[in-house]
């Protein structure tokens, strides 16, 4: 079928395109070990506060700290093809209009998979393995990747609507941390001021973040993996739609 | 059945500007169609909409004798783009760049390979085939564009300025190639500023100004269409002579018989007249007793280029359109 093959071929190409930029390449690996060491050293003796090893409370908050800020990559990639006219020569082609977005969004969850896999594996060197398992990493790996795709999606759009890498990069760079630091990412919110514990509870990043921690410090806990993949779930419709319609603004 | 049926085509953009307005025009099949105009003339519009790139406003417009809005993903196949614009995937190798032009026009394994092989060989980039297009030169670049139009076999090739910005010897390259195409029976329909091409390739063209077509024929009909010789004045202080001086040898020239028309120009005045060479010595008498200082004056047989000036009072100017590029399709649009 040809959407599956457009599909695939749009895909080989982005990951072409990574594998060929070293740089980008090595920072998009760079940060997560850079947050996996720093953080977990800096804040260390938190873990005497959270009744326990700090690593193994904050890993589940760098992977997903991680996703969220690959994601935001994507929106800039679109608008290179736009300014370049790539799209447009691949507009004139057949190919299956769909494919060119599925492509890409396949390329950005392979490619948190690929690193989410690889802070698990220096995390496991620091001592933190899954209390659910082998299993477990498949099951977090998943959930990171879907949570990927539900960020690439604002990035998408904004990079559909602005056609500008800077404003992406802006609004990205001016997200990060606050819903970074307003989570249960690095933090138990019990130990937050009352306000922030509040903004914590409704940040999307908790919901992921609880679920994977769940997963990696206690088990099985359903009630959190349903929250997480009922949240995520509804970002992805709003951001992917809103990506859709640019997207369809763009191509016609 | 023609290659290109345009009816009426209209294009006002979002912000009210009116690029092409209501033209119509045929390009028979296995024909070389040159379509011309001076920046801005709406030559890049009309290409866009004629690929299926842009929504046109109104008017109608068959490709290949499909209609381009509810046949679109036909005219897809049976067409060929390349953009004004050089547009490559730089981190691709030129043969990566091929083999997924292909694979978007659904061609796959060996056929493709072959095809792509043979593809590489013609544009001379065999040597280079494997490495990253990032290291390409310019006219590699374009060669290797080309060539990505026509990995799926396109019965009719839309080129927006092919040659634009390369060097002669590539120009000359990149020419032959495309006449080869014609030959192959592919339909050629192509915007250039390098006119003297035109006239040896180009069967029929198209003069576009302000969005509408102002001449349309073959070169040769178009040519004596003049009917005149073209006699070119040049005044002191550069060539260009002030504004007032112009219009005073203007009078000066329209009190003279003989001539039939009389065009301003970046080198001075134009004059077109009928066995130009007689009226020579009275145009300098004329001069002479008015006290204007000529500071040159040629005489020579019509080409194209004189065609354009008639039509749109400019002349085409490569070098300049060369620098004054502005992005492609959707960088323009939000400026
Ligand atoms: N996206 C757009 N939105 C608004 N106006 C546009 C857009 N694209 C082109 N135009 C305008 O439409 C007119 C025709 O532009 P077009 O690019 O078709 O000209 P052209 O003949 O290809 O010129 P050139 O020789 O410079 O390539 C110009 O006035 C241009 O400024
Ligand atoms: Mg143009």
């Amino acid at each position: 079928m040809s959407f599956a093959s457009d599909t695939y071929y749009m895909f080989l190409r982005w990951m072409k395109k990574l594998v060929r930029n070293p740089i980008l390449l090595f920072f998009s690996l760079f940060q997560p070990i850079i947050f996996l060491v720093l953080f977990t050293q800096l804040f260390s003796s938190f873990g005497l506060l959270l009744g326990g090893n700090y690593t193994l409370f904050a890993t589940a908050g760098i992977v997903l700290q991680n996703a969220f800020s690959s994601a935001f990559q994507s929106g800039t990639a679109i608008v290179d093809d736009i300014k370049s006219g790539f799209l447009t020569k691949i507009l004139a082609t057949p190919a299956s209009r769909s494919s060119i977005l599925l492509g890409r969004l396949l390329s950005d969850a392979f490619r948190v998979f690929a690193q989410s896999l690889i802070i698990l594996l220096l995390a496991y060197g620091l001592g933190v393995f899954p209390a659910t398992g082998i299993f477990g990493y498949i099951l977090i790996l998943i959930t990171v990747a879907f949570f990927g795709l539900a960020w690439s999606g604002i990035s998408l759009a904004l990079g559909l609507r602005t056609k500008s890498a800077e404003t992406v990069f802006g609004i990205a760079g001016t997200l990060t941390f606050p819903l970074l630091f307003m989570s249960s990412a690095l933090m138990k919110p019990d130990l937050m001021p009352k306000w922030m514990q509040t903004v914590s509870s409704y940040n999307p990043i908790s919901f992921a973040v609880n679920a994977i921690r769940d997963l990696i410090m206690t088990g099985y806990v359903w009630s959190s993996f349903s929250q997480a993949y009922g949240v995520i779930s509804l970002i992805s419709v709003i951001t992917l739609g809103a990506t859709l319609y640019e997207f369809k603004k763009v191509v016609s | 059945m023609p290659a290109v049926q345009v009816e009426n085509l209209v294009k006002t953009y979002g912000d009210g500007t009116q690029a092409v307005k209501g033209i119509s025009f045929k390009v028979d099949d296995g024909e070389f169609f040159g379509f011309l105009g001076p920046n801005g003339a709406g030559k890049s519009t009309t290409i866009k909409i004629l690929t299926t790139l842009l929504r046109k406003t109104s008017g109608s417009a068959d490709v290949a004798g499909h209609d381009i809005e509810h046949d679109a993903q036909i005219v897809r196949k049976l067409i060929g783009v390349q953009m004004q614009d050089t547009v490559i995937d730089e981190d691709l190798t030129g043969r990566e760049n091929l083999m997924l032009q292909g694979h978007l026009q659904q061609m796959h394994g060996e056929e493709l390979k072959e095809r792509v092989n043979e593809l590489l060989k013609i544009v001379d980039l065999g040597d280079a085939a494997d490495k990253r297009s990032a290291y390409y030169s310019g006219g590699m670049k374009k060669r290797l564009d080309l060539a990505s139009t026509l990995v799926h076999r396109p019965k009719i090739l839309f080129l927006d300025e092919p040659t634009t910005g390369l060097d002669p010897q590539s120009r000359a390259q990149v020419w032959s190639y495309l006449k080869g195409l014609n030959q192959e029976g592919i339909t050629i329909f192509i915007t250039t500023q390098y006119l003297e091409e035109v006239d040896r390739l180009c069967r029929r063209l198209a003069i576009l100004d302000h969005g509408e077509i102002v001449a349309q024929g073959t070169p040769s009909e178009l040519k004596s269409e003049i009917g005149a010789d073209r006699i070119t004045l040049g005044f002191e202080n550069g060539n260009r002579g002030d504004g007032t001086l112009k219009d005073k040898a203007k009078q000066v020239l329209s009190s003279l018989g003989g001539i039939t028309e009389i065009v301003d120009s970046d080198e001075g005045i134009v004059i077109y007249a009928k066995n130009g060479g007689f009226l020579v010595p009275d145009i300098v008498r004329a001069f002479d007793t008015a006290g204007i200082k000529l500071a040159s004056i040629g005489v020579s047989s019509p080409t194209l280029d004189d065609v354009f000036l008639k039509h749109t009072g400019r002349r085409i100017r490569p070098e300049e359109i060369d620098k004054s590029r502005a992005s492609g399709m959707f960088g323009r649009r939000r400026r």
